[in-house]
């Protein structure tokens, strides 16, 4: 606990996150990416860049494992609080980035201490330039990201009944079992049509009130309804980050009374890495599914 | 977990850092569920440095490695597998104190791992460090 006090211990954690935060600025400043468009670099390599420079600051206090590790986690947990006042993150979009911010600066810190106890300047300078090579590489390449979920689940109801409450539905009043609906992300509540036609508006109202404006687009009753989502909502926990481009029920006559209810999304991302976003965006547009076919499969099995 | 990802997912390590990102995500989670594990390993890597030629570095697949001049004769995941060499005789030795187990990857060889849980662990892991440290001094 001593060395909380020492100045070039705060002076690392401090240091490394007005750099960060002065990349992630320039970047975004002279970037041609589309607004909103975060990289793989400035999830990985800035917060590993972080993490060397705090074990610059770091390296001749003596630190263990222990200490080190924690230091770095606060000085993650001050990029991730920095990102709420001055990015205007939102507080589910920095839950789930935390992991991801967390493990390179401990990462960063840790190759860090290996690079500056071995004091060969020549591989340490040549480290921080690839990765400096691979910020630039990755911030003047251009990021498409787009993806289709699909998921399906049988109803004890015909067709005809199940589409009833496809086109629009009441209120859903079944708790929560996701966790992030739990943790305050916004849920799928209600529906609504101005008419039951093709070209007609639809609403898809989430539990903090955000409304996605939806054009029905293919209306083929009993079988298929498709929207395309005109305006999306401005909430900041997906604003920029991912948009929600159209949605799909298809309902299949099982011929035995029982309907499978096929609800597709498609959505673009503009948060990368990939491969660590989109398990969340899966994750989630599978729950918003899940949500909604259920509380239409409820409707539809009443007597 | 860590059984599965080694196992199953071990042709990932060739990708550069990929194993250190995932020791380092280990190192993150026991800190928020287990914090006296990292502070055991702590007290390994004191312990090693009293001892004369020794450094430590950051192990190729995640984790603290534990040198005799330069050369490996240790390393401890940050999950507070102690993996160590030693030669088949004395792994067959050991291994009839029904404390270690074989290499978590390596079974065939002299490299044995030593789960530590316990206080009563980090001293048995000292003894294997110091144990191996004498072998690496010897066959010099």
């Amino acid at each position: 606990m001593e060395n909380f006090f020492k100045p070039r211990l705060l002076l690392g954690i401090v240091l490394a996150n007005i750099i960060g935060l002065g990349i992630i600025y320039i970047n975004t400043y002279f970037n041609s990416q589309k607004d909103g468009i975060l990289i793989f670099s400035e999830f990985v390599i800035i917060p590993l860049l972080m993490g060397i420079i705090c074990a610059w600051f770091w390296k001749d206090l003596g630190l263990r494992g222990w200490p080190m590790t924690g230091y770095a986690v606060l000085a993650g947990l001050l990029a991730i609080l920095l990102s709420f006042f001055i990015l205007g993150e939102g507080v589910i979009c920095l839950l789930i980035v935390s992991p991801l911010i967390l493990g390179f600066v401990i990462t960063g810190v840790f190759i860090g201490r290996a690079m500056f106890k071995k004091k060969n300047q020549t591989v340490n300078v040549s480290f921080v330039g690839i990765l400096l090579i691979f910020f630039v590489v990755d911030s003047l390449s251009d990021h498409h990201y787009a993806n289709m979920v699909s998921d399906q689940i049988i109803i004890k109801a015909t067709p005809d009944e199940v589409w009833k409450h496809v086109v629009a539905f009441e209120k859903i009043k079944q708790d929560n079992n996701y966790w992030l609906f739990k943790f305050g992300m916004p849920s799928p509540m209600e529906t609504s049509v101005t008419a039951k036609k093709l070209g007609a508006g639809r609403k898809c109202i989430f539990s903090n009130g955000y409304v996605f404006d939806e054009k029905i687009v293919v209306f083929d009753v009993n079988r298929d309804l498709t929207f395309d989502i005109v305006k999306q909502p401005q909430d900041p926990e997906i604003m920029g980050h991912i948009d929600i481009d159209r949605g799909q029920f298809l309902l299949t006559d099982n011929s035995d009374g029982t309907t499978t209810l096929t609800g597709n999304s498609w959505y673009k991302l503009y948060v990368f890495p990939t491969w660590y976003y989109d398990l969340w965006a899966e994750s989630i547009t599978r729950n918003v599914h899940f949500r909604v076919m259920e509380h239409i499969k409820v409707l539809s099995e009443v007597k | 977990m860590f059984s599965f990802v080694v196992k199953r997912l071990g042709f990932l390590k060739s990708i550069p850092l990929l194993a250190i990102v995932y020791d380092c995500l280990i190192k993150l989670w026991i800190l928020l569920t287990n914090p006296r594990l990292l502070g055991w390993i702590d007290e390994l890597e004191e312990t090693v440095l009293l001892l004369p030629n020794t450094n430590i570095s950051l192990h190729q697949y995640g984790g603290l490695q534990f040198n005799y001049k330069n050369k490996e004769f240790a390393h401890c995941h940050s999950n507070g597998i102690l993996d160590v060499l030693f030669n088949l005789k004395i792994k067959q030795d050991l291994m009839e104190h029904g404390k270690i187990q074989p290499h978590h990857v390596f079974e065939h060889s002299g490299w044995i791992s030593f789960y530590i849980k316990t206080t009563e662990d980090v001293n048995y892991a000292k003894d294997l460090l110091v144990l191996a440290y004498q072998r690496s001094v010897k066959f010099e």
